[in-house]
């Protein structure tokens, strides 16, 4: 997606919201779009998805299927979560069976089955959002645009939406995510907007040349340590070693140093990190994976 | 797109919304069918006239019970040409159903008669004369209630000042002494010309008339909705 000057305002005679914007998103590619509370960074989003117009200038090469989960899923309306998925899923295309199975499978992954039968405007404000990111899903986008996916979502939850970027990075589509709280400190090899008074500046991502490797470190129960090693190289990852020793998967980070004085799975020294991932879990079906530290980063 | 349109309809029915206009439409059938038995095509007529506002509405209030954001959502799935599309298929297809409930309404209650009319008129003909003005005054009436829709006028007062203006300018400027009669869909020729018995060439023109203006209409309601979703 290529953005040629593109200005926007509401309407005319309204001061520029967005001015002069060229940015590009590749395929493969994740942006963060950054900047204070009502700088424009929905607007932008909105931009993205084809919601608005610019006013002047033109955004091309807009994947065809684009998802769009907005800042607040719209939850009042007159349907139970499996009517409105399945009739989104039809909306986007989806034939009868295709749509019933994709509503399973996202309803699966996100904790909603449960919420099957539920009304929309009976929905917590986070399931409400799982819903919201469930109807971006259906349909495998091409561009999934993230407006502030963080919201509400309980610890679970936050830790599905990297996992979701990265399904829709892997398959060749490009992701856009709104951020104000420094979540996205989880998106390492995301390029940064920043919005600030009506321009974007784009910066490219700080740490990611393609190819580049990096380190996790993953803490299993040792009885487990065998097939977790078997899964991951299944899934084409370098085991590097194992060692006994569990870390704490809250120990303090030391940015810039090693982060500690033994690591579960090792490597060569990666430079150091400069997004500094939050020290947080990713559950994993016994253990935990850090993604804490210098040396903890992904292994693709 | 015809997901998006049982989508919208259901979501029209399912919250009681639809309810209202239909009940405007039900008193001011029984207001007109109140005084007695009338010639079908005479009754029709005026029937139209009178439906049109309320079609009008319901097609407002249905474009309208979808949150904002919720129509967003739609056009990103479905692209922008569908889902306004869709939403006016939505809105002529409940119409439909109102104009089904005004046509089958005054056998229900006696306010027509079946004994042939004077000018040697068949009640089939009369009621083909009927169904013709009805359908005449639908789209005409979508379209009004489209531009006065959320998603193009923004505040609901200002929508309702559209919705109005243009029901009360439509029988106003409709009226025989009108200077741009035009301006207006042709509401008031038709429901003269059903009850006159109309040729065939007025038949065609009315037709001609009331497409053109619900197709100028229609089209200002797509370039009002270009830049807003």
């Amino acid at each position: 997606m290529r953005w040629e000057d593109v200005w926007l305002r509401y309407r005319r005679r309204d001061p520029w919201v967005l001015r002069q914007a060229n940015l590009r998103l590749g395929a493969g590619e994740a942006a963060v779009v950054l900047g204070r509370n009502g700088v424009g960074k929905s607007t932008l989003l909105q931009l993205a998805a084809g919601v608005l117009r610019p006013a002047r200038g033109r955004i091309v090469d807009r994947p065809r299927h684009v998802g769009w989960v907005p800042e607040r899923f719209p939850a009042d309306q007159p349907f139970t979560v499996g009517r409105y998925l399945t009739g989104m899923a039809r909306v986007a295309g989806l034939g009868g069976a295709e749509a019933d199975r994709a509503v399973r499978r996202w309803t699966e992954r996100l904790g909603l089955t449960p919420f099957h039968g539920a009304r929309l405007p009976e929905l917590s404000k986070g399931t409400a959002q799982k819903v919201g990111l469930a109807q971006a899903m259906l349909r495998r986008p091409g561009l999934l645009i993230l407006d502030e996916p963080w919201e509400g979502l309980d610890a679970a939850a936050r830790d599905l939406v990297p996992a979701l970027i990265d399904e829709v990075l892997a398959a060749g589509g490009s992701v856009l995510v709104s951020d104000h709280r420094g979540e996205t400190a989880r998106l390492p090899g995301a390029a940064r907007w920043t919005v600030a008074d009506g321009t974007v500046t784009a910066h490219a991502p700080a740490d990611a040349q393609p190819g580049e490797i990096v380190v996790v470190e993953v803490a299993v129960p040792a009885a487990r340590a065998a097939g977790a090693v078997a899964r991951l190289r299944a899934d084409g990852h370098h085991v590097l070693r194992v060692r006994a020793d569990p870390v704490a998967p809250d120990a303090p980070v030391a940015a810039g140093g090693p982060a500690f004085p033994g690591p579960v799975i090792d490597a060569p020294p990666a430079p150091p990190a400069p997004l500094g991932a939050a020290p947080g879990a990713v559950g994993s079906e016994a253990g935990a994976v850090d993604t804490s530290g210098p040396a903890g980063q992904v292994l693709r | 797109m015809t997901a998006l349109v049982r989508l919208r309809l259901a979501g029209f029915l399912r919250t009681g919304r639809a309810v209202a206009p239909l009940l405007a439409g039900l008193l001011a059938l029984g207001v007109l069918y109140g005084g007695g038995r009338a010639q079908p095509a005479e009754a029709y007529g005026v029937s139209a006239v009178v439906l049109f506002p309320v079609l009008a509405w319901q097609t407002k209030i249905l474009l309208d019970v979808e949150p904002d954001v919720q129509r967003r959502l739609a056009l990103v799935l479905a692209g922008a040409a569908r889902e306004r599309a869709a939403g006016l298929l939505a809105a002529l297809l409940a119409g439909l159903g109102t104009v089904a409930v005004a046509l089958v309404f005054p056998w229900l209650v006696g306010g027509v008669t079946s004994q042939g009319e004077p000018g040697g008129r068949s009640v089939a003909a009369g009621v083909a004369l009927g169904v013709w003005a009805h359908l005449l005054a639908l789209p005409a009436a979508v379209a009004l209630g489209a531009l006065a829709s959320r998603a193009v006028t923004g505040s609901a007062g200002y929508g309702v000042a559209v919705l109005t203006l243009g029901a009360v300018g439509s029988l106003v400027l409709g009226l025989s002494s009108s200077v741009v009669p035009w301006l207006a869909p042709p509401l008031m020729p038709v429901a003269r010309a059903t009850a006159a018995g109309p040729s065939a060439a007025t038949v065609a023109l009315l037709t001609a008339w009331a497409t053109a203006w619900s197709a100028t209409v229609l089209a200002g309601y797509a370039w009002c909705r270009r830049a807003r979703a």
